[in-house]
């Protein structure tokens, strides 16, 4: 069999490549756009991507981690209880109002009060044990890095947080959020600063002998019936609860939708018109293997295979280009993140994006007419 | 050699209408065609030379009239039982060479020989059997680009006859195309006719081809005014350079 598809592609690739960047642009896009808006709202559930433990305890319901409220405490017994759980730590939070210097006004923030020990669970990956144990000073904070402009302060400085004075010891990166600034404080500290609220913890984190297990330890350790005081949700689940209660609470997710919709529109428009000026410029040669016998079908098959390939340099032109936007994007700090099911998803659209073309462009073989070249 | 009725058409008709003005191009042309057999159409621009080639080959519907072309009655059959009639049996000579720029003269040729499911192997031999006889096999690893007006020709003739196709139309096969090139082409077509038994018919302004043909027919205004046989036309029987 004459590849001819192939054949074609390589020797006139000048005509085929404005489909494939289309492609591939289209590619980049959806991905950048989904990475872009995973990475925002991934800052709502930094609580538990920071941490470690893989096990989170919960006021019953709770949809987002930022909607916490306090739990009793015989829940940390409750917890331990069960052979598999090896660590139980409660999280405090507070919400607070900062005031740093005057003409910043105040600001919102979040205030985590967490364990000190060295092998604490609470933001173990974004506080190293040196770190952490500066927060045992009284009214000891860490913030991020970025966080420092909004506060209006620099390590060794202090304001003024729900009325108390405290300061900064130490900053570390990757504990932004999302609508307003965290904090880290020592649980003592986090009491203090907690003026009129719950003062029991909002949740316990969990660290289990076999991390393998925190599905059915989750499933196992969340109590049943109405009258339960607390959820249990594995470190996963809680943080997909947040990411969704985000996406569809602020209305990214259905932008996301769109946005994707409008690509996906424009991916086509492009690639198909590529591709049937592609068809249109070979119109007497298919014409003359009508004529000789292959049948429209047979064409049809050249002319979709021709889209497959274009597809798949798109895609893998795509994957590069996007794989360089998401680097440029991590060392600017700009928030991204890919999930295996969206990088997929957006695999999918592309592939439609040229199935959608190809098909169009088939279109174009109506003209084929050997009886035309005789005239 | 078979000098058997390849085609029979009856009283064809055929008008084309463009905004409100219709035009008849075939009033109720009869016509028999042999096999062995190179005819000529003759006659000047619009006399329907090509309606009628188009009608006789199964690519163009008559509006009246009936074709059997190797028995078959042509436009009796379904779309794709007239696509595979041609497949099997027609083989075509258009007046552009209608190459793929990207495939070389063998897969050319090739081509449309890998829809008859022969297999590699053979879809190879008669491919490559094919160019030997247009003469070409040297130059059947080049591309169009890389091949004269003449010899691309030769590449579209050696795609048709790769089939051993039973009827072999050829509309204005020379018309772009020197006066040596030309002769040859002539010459293999004759000897396609001569060799194979393959009814040939040819679509031509071309007087060189005339000289030719073993019959010339001469049409205008949809008629055929003159039916000439040519009993002993010169050949080249010598394979060409």
């Amino acid at each position: 069999m004459v590849a001819l598809a192939r054949k074609t592609l390589i020797y006139e690739w000048r005509r085929y490549l404005p489909a494939s960047l289309a492609v591939a642009f289209s590619g980049m896009l959806l991905l950048v756009q989904l990475a872009l808006v995973f990475g925002i709202f991934n800052g709502a559930a930094v609580y538990i991507n920071a941490s470690r433990g893989q096990i989170w305890a919960g006021y019953p319901g709770t949809q987002s981690i930022d909607l916490g409220r306090g739990i009793p405490r015989d829940t940390e017994m409750h917890l331990l209880a069960d052979p598999q759980v090896a660590q139980v730590e409660p999280f405090q939070w507070v919400n607070g109002d900062w005031r740093g210097r005057r003409a910043l006004g105040s600001v919102s923030v979040f205030v985590s009060g967490v364990d000190t020990a060295p092998d604490a669970l609470a933001f173990a990956r974004v506080i190293p044990p040196t770190l952490r144990a500066l927060l045992n000073e009284p009214g000891a904070i860490i913030v991020d890095r970025a966080d420092l402009p909004k506060l209006g302060i620099s390590v060794g400085e202090s304001g003024i947080l729900n009325g108390y004075r405290v300061h900064l010891v130490g900053t570390t990166n990757g504990l932004r959020a999302l609508g307003g600034v965290n904090i880290v404080a020592s649980l003592a500290t986090a009491r203090r600063l907690n003026v009129g609220g719950d003062p029991r913890p909002a949740y316990y984190l969990v660290r289990l002998r076999d991390p393998g297990q925190a599905a059915a330890v989750a499933a196992r350790l969340d109590p049943h019936g109405s009258e339960r005081r607390y959820s249990v949700w594995t470190a996963s689940t809680l943080a997909a609860r947040t990411v969704h209660y985000w996406l569809f609470e602020t209305g990214a997710g259905l932008g996301v939708v769109f946005m994707s919709l409008v690509v996906f529109l424009v991916g086509t428009v492009i690639t198909s018109q590529t591709l049937m000026g592609a068809v249109a410029g070979s119109i007497s040669e298919y014409a003359t293997l009508n004529a000789l016998g292959a049948s429209r079908r047979a064409l049809s098959r050249v002319v979709m295979e021709q889209a497959g390939w274009v597809g798949v340099a798109g895609l893998v032109g795509g994957g590069a280009l996007s794989a360089l936007a998401l680097v440029v994007a991590h060392s600017q700090d700009v928030p991204v993140a890919i999930t295996p099911l969206g990088t997929l998803a957006c695999a999918l659209l592309v592939m439609g994006i040229t199935l959608l073309s190809g098909l169009l462009a088939v279109r174009t073989l109506r003209n084929a007419d050997p009886a035309k070249l005789l005239r | 050699m078979s000098t058997a009725t390849a085609i029979r058409a009856r009283d064809l008709a055929k008008s084309f209408t463009v905004g409100k003005v219709s035009t008849r191009v075939l009033e109720g042309l009869s016509v028999d065609l042999a096999g062995g057999e190179l005819t000529m159409l003759s006659g000047p621009s619009g006399c329907g030379k090509s309606t009628l080639l188009a009608i006789l080959s199964g690519l163009e519907r008559p509006d009246a009239g009936s074709v059997e072309a190797l028995g078959e009655p042509v436009w009796y059959l379904n779309r794709k039982a007239l696509q595979r009639f041609r497949l099997h049996h027609i083989g075509f000579v258009f007046q552009g060479f209608n190459l793929f720029p990207a495939l070389n003269a063998v897969e050319q040729v090739e081509l449309p020989l890998s829809y008859l499911d022969l297999g590699a192997a053979e879809t190879r031999r008669r491919a490559e059997a094919a160019l030997e006889e247009v003469g070409l096999s040297h130059r059947r690893k080049l591309r169009p680009a890389e091949l004269s007006g003449g010899e691309k020709q030769r590449v579209a003739i050696a795609r048709a006859l790769a089939k051993q196709p039973q009827l072999l139309f050829a509309d204005e096969p020379t018309s772009a195309l020197d006066s040596v090139s030309g002769q040859t082409v002539i010459d293999i077509l004759h000897r396609a006719a001569r060799q194979h038994g393959t009814m040939v018919l040819c679509a031509s302004h071309d007087p060189r081809l005339i000289a030719h043909a073993d019959r010339v027919l001469r049409m205008e205004d949809g008629r055929v005014l003159a039916d000439e046989y040519h009993p002993h036309p010169a050949v080249a029987e010598e394979p060409v350079a």
